[in-house]
Parts: structure tokens; C-alpha cells; sequence
């Protein structure tokens, strides 16, 4: 069998202060598997860890503790350069390159994939009024379909924001107090009370009406 | 088989990945529309075409044949003309000189322009050609610099065709024009439609989804859609947005 596409085994990051006494100021911790492809929305609230742990899934950012394993590869351990033959991070429009260097290149592996795996959308810039929206989600759609990994980060701060995550992702992760939670679909995600006081009641009930509605009523604008 | 084809096109500028693997082929006298949000790489892409920028992966292929990594000048000896998102014209030349600088056969006499500018009447009646299939055939002998913003624009134009390219591409035509401007270029490249292939980035949707066969759209440095207008509108997220207008 092969490898799941995205495992982050018992990863941990710590974030310290201090010379002498090291006090921690922020901890993440992970430990999941992302074995088939698919879409799967990340939400939770500013400062959570978000981007850190986008960071680490991209071999941008080294876990304190852990491994993060890409199609069975420790994206920690391959060349810079090669890094995004594994997984690729867009912050909006851009893409994220920047490596903490913190061992050789010559000390690394290749990357064994030539084209990625992992595709993290980092809030990507949704606009009603362009209609880019359509083409990204059936972007988004093609890659699972080509067997790929699709995590996408959304700020629900609109109904239609909700929407957009409902239509999408198969599954989510909540990332909050230092830790992620897995959450099998849009309606478990909606029942998690610590989500529902970061949406706030407004969203929340829109979020509890596109339950009610299930997939068929979309777009709600 | 396609009069320009890209496959695979990767380019990154250091740590920065502009295109990470465009694939387009365009065929013969097909009018290609390439629209995407800022940053999202159409420049940079319309620049591998060109052969301003080498791809670090991928391939150009010109009526089948590798044009990858030749430089500008090979590339346009070989019929691939372009315009620019930022006009350049040599401000000072009259309209008529402009387009006699883009004509092949002018080019082969060498940069002596005093004299070459002067006589040669047989560049003239080309060039007053030129500009007449633009509409500028009035104002020949007015310096570039002088011309309103959207005559230089159809100057432009002029002068990429003066080379008698097998493609034609155009960096966002319209950009800076007012309404009747747009209007004005867009029923000068309508007539331009099918006599030569085009490729034309572009923002304005009513110029694009009028004009285009067929159009991709380009985002995170990759085709994320690409379709005939028609099939692009039937997005339902397209339908609801300002796209949706111009179907």
C-alpha cells in the first residue's frame, strides 16, 4: 500500500522566550493522518497556530519535536530547493519559499515526487464580484482528483465564506488552543462549541442553516 | 497541430516561484485570451513566449518547432510579435518611423536611421500601410510622444504587425483606455481576429469574453480553468459575479 500522502506524527512546536530560563510562549501540537486525497478546510482562530502549522506541513518551519512525512518522505530531511516537489504553500496569491537553513542542502535527500503533493491554500483571496471563486474551487477540485492533497485556511468573516468551506472540504481541522482537532465533516465541525464561540452567534447560525440546507443550497450571498 | 504551445513552463526567480507548470497550445489563427488576478504570472508567462525569460522547466514550441531559451530577437525573427502592459515606442520618432523600425526587411539595412528614415519610399508606403489598418493613417507624421494614449496604444499595435508576426501578443490592450477607446481597439483587434493567431492578456472581461475563442485563466502560477467563453460562464460562482454580465 502507498504511503498516506500527509502523516504529522507526534509533531510538536514550541516557541520560547528567555536566555537562560526558556519559557515557553506558544505550543502546537499534532498528530494525524491524511492518508487519501482530498480537500480539507483549517480554520480556527488568529494566533492558533495556523501558519505554523502550514509552516511545518511545507518544510518551511521544523517542528520542535516530530515528523512531518509527506508521501512517506520527512519533507524536513529533502533539499530546500526540492521541498515543493512535495507540498507547496500559497499565502493568498503568492507562494511561501522561505526556508530556515538550517542544514547544508548537500546533507539532504532529494525529493523522491516530482510534482507536489500537498497543495495548502493559505487564505486565499476570495472576491465575489470577479468570479475567480469558481475557478479556484474547481482548481481545487481537479487536484483531488488527480490525487493530490487540498488544505485550504479559510477566515469565515461571511455567510458565504461558510459556504464556500461547506461546498468544498470533506473534512476539517480546528486549530485552537494548541492543539488540532480532526472533525469528519461540516456539521460535526458547526457542533464543536469552542468553533462556534470563535464564528460568533451571527455566523454560527448561518452555519447552522447551511446544515439544515445539507449541500443543496449553496451560495447564499 | 498548435502554432504556440508551452508545456510544462516553470519559472522561479530564486526562492520566488512565479509559474509553477503552465500548459497552453494555441492554434493556428485562434484568438487565446489569458486572464487571472495581480501577481498571478500572465506577464511573466507572456515574457517565456517572447523569450525574455528562460523557464527553468518546460518548453516553447513555435509551429512545432523548440523555440525554448532562444533569445527575443530569434524569436521574433521567427513571427512572434508582441505589445506591452507599459508602451514602448521611440517618443521622439513620428508614427510613420515607428512602424518603418518594426518592418523586417527595414531592420536588415542596419540602425542607420537618419538615412534610412529619410528616402526609402518603399518602407514609407509600407508603414502609411501599417497604419492605416490601425486607423492612424491620418497622423503618420505626428511624433509618438505627441499622440493621444489610445492612438499610441493602436501605434503599438502597428508596429508589432509591421513585422508581419505568425503571433501576435498583447500585454493588456486596453489598459488606460477610456470607454470609447476600449471600443476603438477592441474593433481593431476584432478585425485582426483569425488573419494571425493571438494571444492577449487581459483584464477587461467585455474585450476578452467578446473577442476569445477560448481563454485559460491563470492563478498560483498554473492554468486553474480554461474553457470558451460560453463554458467558463457556466461556472455557477462566474454566473453571480460581474463575469457573469458579459455572457
Amino acid at each position: 500500500m502507498a504511503a498516506p500522502i500527509l502523516v504529522l506524527e507526534r509533531v510538536r512546536k514550541v516557541y520560547a522566550r528567555g536566555r537562560v530560563m526558556r519559557r515557553p510562549t506558544f505550543t502546537l501540537e499534532a498528530d494525524l493522518a491524511l492518508e487519501e486525497p482530498g480537500i480539507v478546510g483549517v480554520v480556527g482562530p488568529n494566533g492558533a497556530g495556523k501558519t505554523t502549522l502550514f509552516e511545518m506541513m511545507t518544510g518551511s518551519n521544523a517542528p520542535t519535536s516530530g515528523r512531518v512525512l509527506v508521501a512517506g518522505t520527512d519533507i524536513h530531511r529533502v533539499k530546500y530547493r526540492e521541498r515543493d516537489r512535495l507540498a507547496i504553500h500559497y499565502h493568498q496569491s503568492y507562494q511561501v519559499r522561505r526556508f530556515h537553513k538550517r542544514v547544508p542542502s548537500i546533507f539532504l535527500a532529494p525529493s523522491p515526487t516530482l510534482a507536489p503533493m500537498v497543495h495548502l491554500f493559505d487564505e486565499p483571496q476570495f472576491n465575489l464580484q470577479d468570479g475567480y471563486i469558481g475557478f479556484m474551487l474547481d482548481f481545487f477540485r481537479k487536484l483531488r482528483q488527480e490525487g493530490r492533497l487540498v488544505v485550504l485556511c479559510m477566515h469565515p468573516t461571511a455567510a458565504w465564506h461558510l459556504d464556500i468551506l461547506a461546498e468544498i472540504a470533506g473534512q476539517f481541522l480546528f486549530v485552537a488552543d494548541g492543539g488540532v482537532a480532526r472533525k469528519p465533516d461540516f456539521g460535526s465541525l458547526v457542533a464543536e462549541p469552542r468553533f462556534r464561540s470563535y464564528l460568533g452567534p451571527e455566523m454560527t447560525r448561518a452555519a447552522e442553516g447551511i446544515c439544515r440546507r445539507g449541500s443543496a443550497g449553496k451560495f447564499d450571498a | 497541430m498548435s502554432m504556440i504551445e508551452a508545456t510544462g513552463v516553470h519559472v522561479r526567480f530564486g526562492d520566488r516561484v512565479v509559474l509553477e507548470s503552465v500548459d497552453l497550445a494555441v492554434a493556428e489563427g485562434e484568438f487565446h485570451g489569458v486572464m487571472g488576478p495581480n501577481g498571478a504570472g500572465k506577464t511573466t508567462f507572456f515574457n517565456v513566449l517572447t523569450g525574455r525569460v528562460k523557464p527553468s522547466r518546460g518548453a516553447i514550441r513555435l509551429g512545432g518547432e523548440d523555440v525554448t531559451g532562444l533569445s527575443v530577437h530569434r524569436i521574433a525573427a521567427k513571427g512572434v510579435a508582441r505589445s506591452f502592459q507599459i508602451m514602448t515606442l521611440f517618443d521622439e520618432f513620428s508614427a510613420s518611423d515607428n512602424v518603418m523600425m518594426g518592418l523586417p526587411e527595414f531592420r536588415a539595412r542596419g540602425l542607420d536611421l537618419a538615412h534610412a528614415a529619410a528616402g526609402n519610399r518603399q518602407f514609407a508606403a509600407k508603414a502609411s500601410e501599417g497604419l492605416a489598418a490601425v486607423g492612424l493613417a491620418e497622423k503618420a507624421d505626428v511624433r509618438a510622444k505627441d499622440l493621444s494614449y489610445g492612438d499610441r496604444r493602436a501605434l503599438e499595435i502597428a508596429v508589432a504587425l509591421a513585422q508581419e508576426p505568425r503571433v501576435l501578443c498583447l500585454d493588456e490592450p486596453t489598459s488606460g483606455l477610456g470607454s470609447d477607446g476600449v471600443q476603438r481597439l477592441t474593433a481593431l483587434v476584432a478585425r485582426l481576429k483569425g488573419k494571425l493567431t493571438i494571444v492577449a492578456i487581459e483584464h477587461d472581461m467585455e474585450f476578452l469574453f467578446s473577442l476569445a475563442d477560448r481563454i485559460s485563466v491563470i492563478h498560483w502560477g498554473q492554468v486553474v480553468a480554461r474553457g470558451t467563453p460560453h463554458e467558463l460562464q457556466q461556472n455557477e460562482w462566474v454566473r453571480r459575479s460581474n463575469l457573469g454580465r458579459f455572457a
